[in-house]
């Protein structure tokens, strides 16, 4: 698998250095794809493959005005020539075109010497397992969904991986990494008249296949939640102590956090963050890290622009330290890039972009939690949420609100949940953090509305108070 | 690369597929307040084949049907092609759903799209657009903070073991950028734009209309109240409440029973308002099955005309085959806009994100810029979020006779709804 990379190595090699005969700075990032997706629901089995990301190549240079890329997917040793005209003459009309246009002052992002080649592990590699066993397993899953109560209307189960190997090469760097993800999902749907309602779990491994092991006890109650969201109700909007589940921890610090944080948005002057650096953002109980520390489905060994990876403490005891940047933000901040310069695919530019972001474990139980809360809600199963950094505003919604009275769940549902507020004020509300963090990677961050990366989130419980509506 | 592939397709003895060519050339350029950041072009071909195989059922019934598509790029050897053939090949039988005949076959000209954005240099109109973007940025208390444009032309072919042979060029021109307002408070708002065409004026006055709100933002206090409002909507967000009914209508939502809408139902219920009037717009010749598009009127007076969708879930349904919609318009519209939002109400103008729960029916999101008009005065106010339900505010749609117009979305500017539930913020 991958081979082709090895075959036009030596030819990417020769352009970069073609290329460098203009330029002072030229890389190519090689990308090959393996995904397949296998999805079962009442309309079919549908099964995809490699339809994810894609196989190409993507070439930056810095010329006399600033940085310029090229993508393309066709590429032979044989074609070097015409790939440098061609980046020439679209620069030199593009550059015309523009004339009067001043460019962003961007220092050549360093080019130290590195070299590395490294693969992330998995047990069963789903190609292997192949399509039959994969299919009768969620089959059997969606069943088992099914058999839970005549009025869920469907079960959908859905299998995800992508492998990839990646190939950085500039003057000084040779990197190479193979990686792979596997994701799956569990929605099950039940109705009330015209209205759906549905209930998801999510499931995810740095790895492969072994992930269809874990999904078997989680399939009933994704239909036991669906069957209860039948009898829920709109929430009094209101301001309540609540507990938030680990991923919905996952998506305040993603949403509402993480992408204000991303530094490409202090060089445009987006993000409040930015002033606030080394200052109490939240309380002492949180501490967030961004990075490859821990496997998950976002962890990768160097980025889309050549820059290592590590972990990266974005805050500590309730301080913000620094933020998270890619290789062209950091030149012009004048910071060094924490290795978060993600592309969607070969295609697209490559943006300050989160991987593997979670708020670290404190020291309580999630029973202590709920026990510590009057008149409160337990958030579960979060949905979308969009990013502020402006303004650092909160838009998250969750599925469920389960009422909480007394120190006890009792029972009511209300459903959908939209939470807002200003982010420094819930962080700084965290009261109690239970000990385990627990990250999920089944989801795409995008950016604004487009550029969607494979990225976890997570955290452990988390008490805090939190405007509902 | 059609020929190899077809050959080898022979040579893997694949009897029933299709092939999507899609080629595809992009200027894009990034900009951090008048600022060039970056400059990027594209050249991509990319070669999608679905493979079909049918799978024998007991005698007397019709065989199951099963599919899967693969990626192809010209530089794979020919080994490695029918190595993701056969791959493509062996899941399909693992794919089998009930029996479905294939898109009928269409042989046709390509379709090519004329005009300065499909025939000029890509350099050359990614520059007049941005000229166009900064046009309205003159202004010092509110202004562009950044901008992504992309121009991309493409040309698409569609063949068939059943004898479709089509093919059609297009063109476009999008992007995104933000605005922003420093004073009384620091303040952004993101906006995205569409065209099919190089329409520079309509940029402008996108970008212009965009500071004028960005500058009221930055007054407008978090003085929401929680309760319930009439909720005036505008531009993108009335196309977003109106894709419920292209969603609840789509084969693929029918065939399985997530909608139980029937052909000539009253899917708006009863309503004491405007009963809506719908039509899906076809923007390609073809959709990507190789299914000739045509305009298809979707709801006429509130009532269900069509299902529409990919060639599978409409044979399933026995209705023909539609293909896909990307545009959707509207007729509706009785009140001018200044007497649509006549006070009371709440005319909520960008949210962080409006979203339509299709399942659910809910939609809502956060408020980043809402007018609270009252008593002939309109004051600007942020924070809190919208949370209705379409099954209850259908029952009163009110539109405004103004028309806005996007590359898919053609319908009035604002609709005004009864009674919708608002968290306030401040409070």
């Amino acid at each position: 698998m991958f081979s082709t990379i090895d075959r036009v190595k030596p030819g990417l090699q020769k352009l970069v250095a073609a290329l460098r005969e203009t330029y002072p700075y030229a890389s190519v990032l090689a990308v090959t794809d393996d995904s397949r997706a296998w999805q079962i629901r009442r309309s079919g089995v549908v099964i995809a493959a490699n339809r994810d990301g894609g196989t190409g190549f993507v070439v930056r240079v810095f010329d006399g005005v600033g940085c310029a890329e090229y993508s393309f997917n066709e590429f032979s040793e044989d074609k070097i020539p015409d790939i440098c005209a061609v980046m020439a003459k679209r620069l030199a009309e593009q550059n015309a075109a523009l004339e009067g246009i001043a460019p962003l002052p961007t220092p050549i992002p360093a080019d130290e010497p590195a070299v590395l080649k490294k693969t992330t592990g998995w047990k069963v590699h789903p190609r292997e397992l192949g399509d039959e066993a994969i299919v009768n397993k969620i089959t059997a899953l969606r069943e088992k969904a099914l058999a839970v109560d005549e009025r869920v209307l469907d079960a959908a189960v859905a299998v995800t991986y992508r492998s990839y190997r990646k190939l950085f090469l500039s003057e000084h760097r040779d990197l190479d990494q193979t990686v792979m993800w596997t994701n799956a999902a569990v929605v099950v749907m039940a109705a009330r008249g015209q209205e759906l309602k549905s209930a998801y779990h999510p499931f995810s491994v740095l790895g492969g296949a072994e992930l269809l092991d874990r999904m078997e006890a989680g399939v009933e109650q994704v239909a036991r939640d669906a069957l209860a969201l039948l009898d829920s109700q709109p929430i009094p909007p209101g301001e309540y102590d609540c507990v938030c589940d680990p991923e919905t921890t996952g998506m305040i610090v993603h949403e509402a956090f993480g992408h204000g944080v991303e530094m490409d948005m202090f060089v445009k002057d987006r993000a409040l963050a930015r002033e606030f650096i080394g200052q109490y953002v939240a309380s002492p109980l949180v501490t967030m890290h961004d990075g490859s520390a821990v496997e998950e489905a976002a962890t990768a060994f160097f980025d889309d622009e050549g820059t290592l990876t590590g972990d990266t403490v974005i805050i500590d005891k309730g301080i913000l330290k620094r933020g998270m940047c890619d290789a062209l933000s950091a030149a012009r901040l004048g910071v060094e890039p924490t290795g978060n310069g993600r592309r969607e695919s070969y295609e697209r530019k490559a943006y300050t972009r989160m991987t593997n972001t979670y708020f670290q474990g404190g020291d309580a139980d999630p029973e202590e939690m709920i026990a510590s809360i009057e008149d409160g809600f337990l958030l579960e199963s979060p949905s979308s949420g969009m990013e502020d950094p402006k303004n650092w505003g909160i838009q998250c919604m969750v599925t469920t609100a389960k009422e909480i009275k007394n120190g006890r769940l009792t029972g009511k549902i209300y459903s959908p949940i939209v939470l807002t507020g200003y982010v420094p004020d819930l962080l700084k509300s965290v009261s109690m953090m239970s000990r385990t963090a627990v990250l999920c990677g089944s989801g795409f961050c995008g950016k604004g509305y487009k550029e969607w990366v494979k990225v976890s989130d997570g955290g452990p419980y988390m008490k805090a108070r939190i405007r509902l509506g | 690369m059609i020929e190899r592939i077809k050959t080898a397709l022979a040579r893997c003895g694949i009897t029933m597929w299709r092939i999507n060519e899609n080629v595809e050339e992009t200027a894009e350029l990034f900009f951090v307040k008048k600022q060039l950041d970056t400059r990027r072009s594209k050249d991509v071909r990319k070669y999608g084949v679905t493979v079909f195989r049918d799978v024998e059922n007991p005698e007397g019934e019709k065989p199951s049907r099963g599919f899967t598509s693969v990626q192809l790029i010209s530089s794979m050897d020919d080994g490695q092609i029918d190595r993701e053939l056969q791959g493509a090949y062996y899941a399909a039988q693992f794919a089998a759903n009930p029996y479905f005949d294939l898109p009928d076959p269409v042989q046709a000209p390509m379709v090519e799209k004329t005009g300065e954005l499909a025939e000029a240099p890509l350099a050359q109109s990614a520059g007049k657009m941005v000229k166009a973007l900064f046009a309205a940025d003159v202004h010092q208390d509110a202004f562009v903070n950044s901008a992504e444009l992309f121009v991309s032309r493409s040309s698409h072919r569609i063949l068939s073991s059943e004898g479709t042979d089509v093919s059609y060029t297009d063109a476009k021109v999008k992007g995104e950028f933000v605005v922003q307002c420093k004073e009384p408070e620091d303040v952004e708002m993101h906006n995205i734009y569409e065209y099919n065409e190089l329409d520079g004026e309509a940029l402008s006055a996108k970008v212009a209309e965009a500071l004028t709100f960005v500058r009221d933002r930055a007054r407008a206090q978090k003085v929401l109240k929680s309760g319930k409002y009439d909720l005036v909507l505008s531009g993108n967000q009335v196309a977003t409440v109106l894709s419920y009914y292209e969603d609840r209508s789509a084969a693929h939502m029918v065939y399985p029973k997530y909608s139980t809408w029937q052909l000539g139902e009253a899917v708006q219920g009863e309503t004491g308002s405007e009963r809506l009037d719908i039509t899906l717009r076809a923007t390609d010749p073809y959709s990507e099955e190789g299914i000739p598009m045509a305009d298809l009127p979707l709801l006429e007076g509130g009532a269900l005309q069509a299902y529409h969708g990919a060639n599978r879930f409409c044979r399933y349904l026995g209705v023909k085959p539609t293909g896909l919609y990307e545009k959707l318009s509207c007729a509706n519209g009785t009140l001018p806009f200044e007497e649509l939002k006549k006070g009371p109400c709440l005319w909520a103008v960008t949210f962080s994100d409006f979203q339509m729960d299709v399942m659910s029916g809910h939609f809502g999101g956060e408020i980043r810029l809402a007018y609270l008009i009252e008593d002939g005065k309109a004051i600007p106010v942020t924070g809190g979020s919208v949370n209705g339900s379409i099954l209850d505010a259908q029952k009163n749609l009110t539109f405004s006779t103004e028309r806005y117009l996007t590359a898919r979305y053609d319908g009035p500017y604002a609709v005004r709804m009864k009674d919708i539930s608002i968290a306030g913020a401040g409070e």
